[in-house]
C-alpha cells in the first residue's frame, strides 16, 4: 500500500511504565504499530489488543478443501489431517482429483480433464496441475470414498509411524509427571502450550545427552546451569530404544542416494526441500518415490484479551461461515483516521485514452508524486467517529528526534522536516445509524463536498485554500483538518512522525454511576504512527521529469 | 485495496450504459447471451470485458448462466465464462454464481462454479473450472487456482498452483463491504468535454 498511511499503537510491546512508542525510524516501530483493521478492543480494560498479545483458543478444527467440520475429540487420533479423502500433490502440493479408470472421451477435440466420482474402478488421484498420478506410485483405489481410511493400513504399518506412536508412548508418563507440578500455573493459551513444549524439549533433550556424548555440550535450557543439575533431570528420564535401528530401516539411503545422485540428469528429480518439509523424517530423495499427504486441518479461532481474559474474538461455529458471536474490533471503538496529500490528487483526464487508463488505474509515477526537500506541503487528515457520542479530540506529533550516532559534524543537526497541526481541540459529530451503513442510497464512506460528486472538474478544489492548518470541513461524523510539512533541504526517506491521538466523550447519563446525575466525562489516548510518504532531493525530481 | 483512496475513477457518459438498478456496463465490453446474466445492481463492468452468458446448459427454456451480485466490479480483459464437464457421456455447461462486493481484477479469467461474497480476485489470475471460492476470501494478483479447488472462507491464496498463505483479519467482510461500495461511488461519470 502507497503512503500516506496511518497506523495504529498497542502497547504491549512495551515495558509496563512505558507509555510511548519507539521512534518511527527504529526497526522496532513497525513491530508496535498495526492496521486499525487489525485491531481488537477489550470494553473491560479499556484497552487496544492486537494479534501479538491476545491469547488464542482453537474454537474449531475443519478441513480447508472438503470443508468438513473435524469434532476435536478425533483430530489428535487423525494426526491434524483430513481422515476423508483430501490429499495434496506430493510433486506441486495441489488437492488431489480422484479419477476413475473410464475409457477417455471419445474425441471430440476438447481438452478433457476427468472429474467425478462414478465411474469403474480403480480409482486412482490425479493432479490437474502437473499431472502427477498416485499410479506412479502403486496408489490406487477400490472405492471412491474414505480414501484415507482405505490408505490408513499402510501409514499405519509405517516404520515411521510406528517409531513415532512409541516415542509418544515413551515420552506419556514423562509429561504427565511435570504437568502435574505446573498445572497449578494459570493458564491461557499460548501459556499452557508453552510450558508443555519446554517440558518436553526438556525430557527430549536430556534423554540426547545421554546417548550422544556430543550433545550434553550444547544445552539450549540453560548454559551457566551446565553440571548443577546433571544427576537429577537425566535419571528421572528412563532408556529409550528405538524400533529399528536407523540404518537399516530403509531399503534407500547412503549407497543407493549415492548412486541415484551420480546418474542424476535432471535436478528436478531431487524432491526439493518444500516438497520434503511435510513429511515425516522418511522423506525419499527422490522426487518420483513422494507420496500424497493428506491435507493438513485449519482451525477457527477465539482471541481473549491477556488481561482480563475477557473473549474479543468469537467466531460463530459452523465452519465457513464468516459471522461472529463476539467480534469487538478497536475499528468500532477508536477514531478512524485517514490522511490525504492534495497536491498527490490526480486532475479528471481529458482525452479518451487516458480515461480508459484512469480505470485500471493505480499504476501512476509514484516518483513524480514524492515531494521535494526543502518544500512545504499542505496535508488533510479526514478523523471518523464510529461512537455513538461526540468526541472532542486533540492531535499531538511527538518531537521527531534526530539520532545523535555519527560525527561531531551532525550533533546538532536540524530536524529534517516540521509538522503543524490544529493545536486546539475540535469536534468529531457522533455516528448516527441514518449516515450509513445500511445499504440503501448513499453511504457512509462519501464525505465529498456536493460538488464533487460528478459534474466539476477536481482542479478547482485543489486551488490553494485559505486557511491550510486547521478544521477544514465537517460533514456527518467526519471532521476533515488540514496539517502541513516543512520539509528541511537534507529531509529524505519517508517522512514519518508519531502522533498522540487524545479525546474526550460524555457518556449519556442513565450509563453513569455518578448520583449527581452529571454526565461521565471519559478520556482516551493512544499513538499513531504517519507516514507522508517519500521525499526526493530536487535534482532526483528533475532528472525524473525528463 | 486503500480505504483511505478517495480518488475519483473517471468513466464517460457515451461509453456506459447504466440500468435502473445502478449497474454501469461498458459498451465496449462483450455481453454475450445478456438474457442469461444476472447483474444484481451497483455492479461495474468495464470496456474490454467478456461475459459468456452464451454458454448455456443444453435443453429449452431459460436459464441463468452467469450471475453476479450487487458492487461487483469486473475490470478490463476480464473473461467470465461457465464452467463445463462432460459427465455421463453428456457434455455440458454449468452456472456460475458470484456473490456480493466482488472486485476481479484486469485480465483475470473466471471459470468457477461458485465465488462468495466479499471475495477479491486479484489480476491476472486463473481461476480454473469448478472452482469454489468462499466468503471474503482473498486470491493475490497472478495466482493460479486449478480447476476444482476449493479455497475457504477468510483465506488468502496466492501462487501457482494457488495456496493457501494466510487467514485475513475479522475485519475482513467490513472493509471489503466500505471498499466496494466506496469504489461505486468514486466510478464518477465525466460529462464530454467541450470544444
Ligand atoms: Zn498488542
Ligand atoms: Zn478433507
Ligand atoms: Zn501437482
Ligand atoms: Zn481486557
Amino acid at each position: 500500500m502507497s503512503a500516506p498511511t496511518v497506523k495504529y499503537h498497542c502497547p504491549c510491546g512495551n515495558a509496563d511504565n512505558v507509555r510511548t512508542p519507539p521512534p518511527p525510524h527504529l526497526p522496532s516501530s513497525a513491530y508496535s504499530f498495526h492496521d486499525l483493521h487489525e485491531l481488537f478492543f477489550c470494553e473491560e480494560c479499556d484497552a487496544v489488543r492486537c494479534n501479538r498479545c491476545v491469547s488464542v483458543e482453537v474454537s474449531g478444527y475443519y478441513c480447508p478443501n472438503c470443508l468438513f467440520e473435524v469434532p476435536s475429540a478425533s483430530v489428535r487420533a487423525e494426526k491434524n489431517r483430513c481422515a476423508r479423502s483430501c490429499f495434496m500433490c506430493p510433486n506441486c502440493l495441489n488437492t488431489l482429483q480422484l479419477v476413475s479408470s473410464d475409457p477417455p472421451d471419445p474425441g471430440d477435440g476438447r481438452l478433457s480433464i476427468p472429474v467425478g466420482t462414478v465411474g469403474e474402478s480403480p480409482f486412482f488421484l490425479y493432479c490437474n496441475h502437473c499431472r502427477w498420478d498416485s499410479t506412479d506410485v502403486n496408489i490406487t483405489f477400490e472405492k471412491a470414498t474414505g480414501l484415507a481410511a482405505q490408505l490408513q493400513k499402510f501409514e499405519d504399518a509405517a516404520p515411521d509411524t510406528l517409531e513415532f506412536d512409541r516415542l509418544k508412548e515413551y515420552f506419556e508418563p514423562v509429561l504427565r509427571a511435570s504437568g502435574a507440578t505446573s498445572s497449578a500455573v494459570p493458564s491461557s493459551a499460548a501459556n499452557s502450550h508453552h510450558l508443555h513444549s519446554t517440558s518436553i524439549t526438556a525430557a527430549a533433550s536430556a534423554a540426547l545427552a545421554r546417548d550422544i556424548p556430543g550433545v550434553s555440550k550444547y544445552n539450549p535450557l540453560g548454559r551457566s546451569t551446565r553440571g548443577k543439575d546433571k544427576s537429577s533431570k537425566k535419571d528421572d528420564v528412563p532408556e529409550y530404544k528405538t524400533r529399528l535401528d536407523v540404518s537399516t530401516a530403509y531399503a534407500a539411503g547412503g549407497e543407493q542416494d549415492v548412486e541415484f545422485m551420480r546418474h542424476l540428469e535432471e535436478d528436478r528429480d531431487v524432491a526439493t526441500l518444500e516438497q520434503r518439509w511435510g513429511a515425516s523424517w522418511a522423506s525419499p530423495v527422490q522426487a518420483s518415490e513422494l507420496r500424497p499427504l493428506r491435507v493438513p486441518l485449519h482451525s477457527k479461532r477465539s482471541k481473549r484479551c491477556p488481561q482480563c481474559t475477557h473473549i474479543l474474538i468469537k467466531p460463530e461455529q459452523k465452519a465457513q461461515t464468516v459471522r461472529y458471536k463476539i467480534k469487538l474490533l478497536a475499528v468500532n471503538y477508536l477514531p478512524n483516521i485517514s490522511l490525504s496529500l492534495p497536491h498527490r490528487q490526480t486532475a479528471p483526464p481529458t482525452d479518451r485514452r487516458s480515461l480508459t487508463k484512469s480505470t485500471t488505474g493505480e499504476d501512476d509515477d509514484e516518483a513524480n508524486k514524492a515531494m521535494q526537500a526543502g518544500l512545504t506541503y499542505p496535508f488533510h487528515i479526514a478523523i471518523k467517529n464510529p461512537m455513538y457520542d461526540p468526541i472532542q479530540i486533540r492531535l499531538s506529533p511527538q518531537r521527531m528526534h534526530v539520532p545523535q550516532v555519527t560525527s561531531d559534524k551532525e550533533k546538532g543537526r536540524r530536524p529534517p522536516f516540521a509538522i503543524s497541526l490544529p493545536t486546539t481541540s475540535f469536534q468529531v459529530a457522533a455516528f448516527a445509524d441514518e449516515w450509513g451503513y445500511d445499504d440503501e442510497e448513499d453511504d457512509e464512506l462519501d464525505y465529498l463536498d456536493d460538488d464533487d460528486i460528478g459534474h466539476r472538474p477536481k482542479k478547482e478544489r485543489e486551488k490553494p485554500k485559505a486557511k491550510t492548518v486547521g478544521v477544514l470541513e465537517k460533514k456527518g461524523n467526519v471532521t476533515v483538518i488540514g496539517g502541513e510539512v516543512v520539509l528541511g533541504k537534507e529531509a529524505r526517506g519517508n517522512v514519518k512522525f508519531n502522533m498522540l491521538v487524545k479525546y474526550q466523550y460524555k457518556l449519556p447519563e442513565d450509563q453513569g454511576d455518578s448520583p449527581s446525575k452529571k454526565p461521565v466525562v471519559k478520556d482516551f489516548e493512544f499513538y499513531t504512527v504517519v507516514d507522508l510518504g517519500p521525499v526526493v532531493a530536487k535534482e532526483e525530481r528533475r532528472i525524473d521529469d525528463f | 485495496m486503500d480505504l483511505n483512496d478517495d480518488t475519483p475513477v473517471y468513466y464517460s457518459k457515451a461509453e456506459f450504459i447504466e440500468t435502473d438498478t445502478g449497474n454501469k456496463v461498458s459498451r465496449r465490453a462483450t455481453i454475450a447471451g445478456p438474457q442469461n446474466i444476472i447483474l444484481g445492481g451497483k455492479t461495474i463492468i468495464v470496456s474490454q470485458a467478456i461475459i459468456r452468458g452464451d454458454l448455456r446448459r443444453s435443453g429449452a427454456g431459460h436459464t441463468v448462466v452467469i450471475s453476479l451480485g450487487r458492487y461487483c466490479l469486473v475490470q478490463e480483459y476480464c473473461v467470465l465464462r461457465p464452467p463445463y464437464k462432460t459427465y455421463r457421456g453428456q457434455f455440458n455447461y454449468y452456472p456460475m454464481k458470484i456473490g456480493n462486493c466482488v472486485h476481479i481484477g484486469a485480465n483475470s479469467i473466471v471459470e468457477a462454479a461458485s465465488v462468495g461474497d466479499h471475495v477479491q480476485i486479484g489480476k491476472n489470475c486463473v481461476i480454473g473450472k469448478f472452482a469454489i471460492i468462499k466468503d471474503c476470501a482473498k486470491i493475490a494478483d497472478g495466482t493460479i487456482i486449478p480447476p476444482n479447488t476449493v479455497v475457504p472462507a477468510m483465506a488468502e491464496f496466492e501462487g501457482s498452483p494457488g495456496r493457501f498463505v494466510r487467514d485475513l483479519p475479522e475485519s475482513r467482510s467490513e472493509i471489503v463491504e466500505s471498499f466496494t461500495k466506496k469504489y461505486y461511488s468514486r466510478f464518477q461519470m465525466l460529462e464530454p468535454a467541450r470544444r
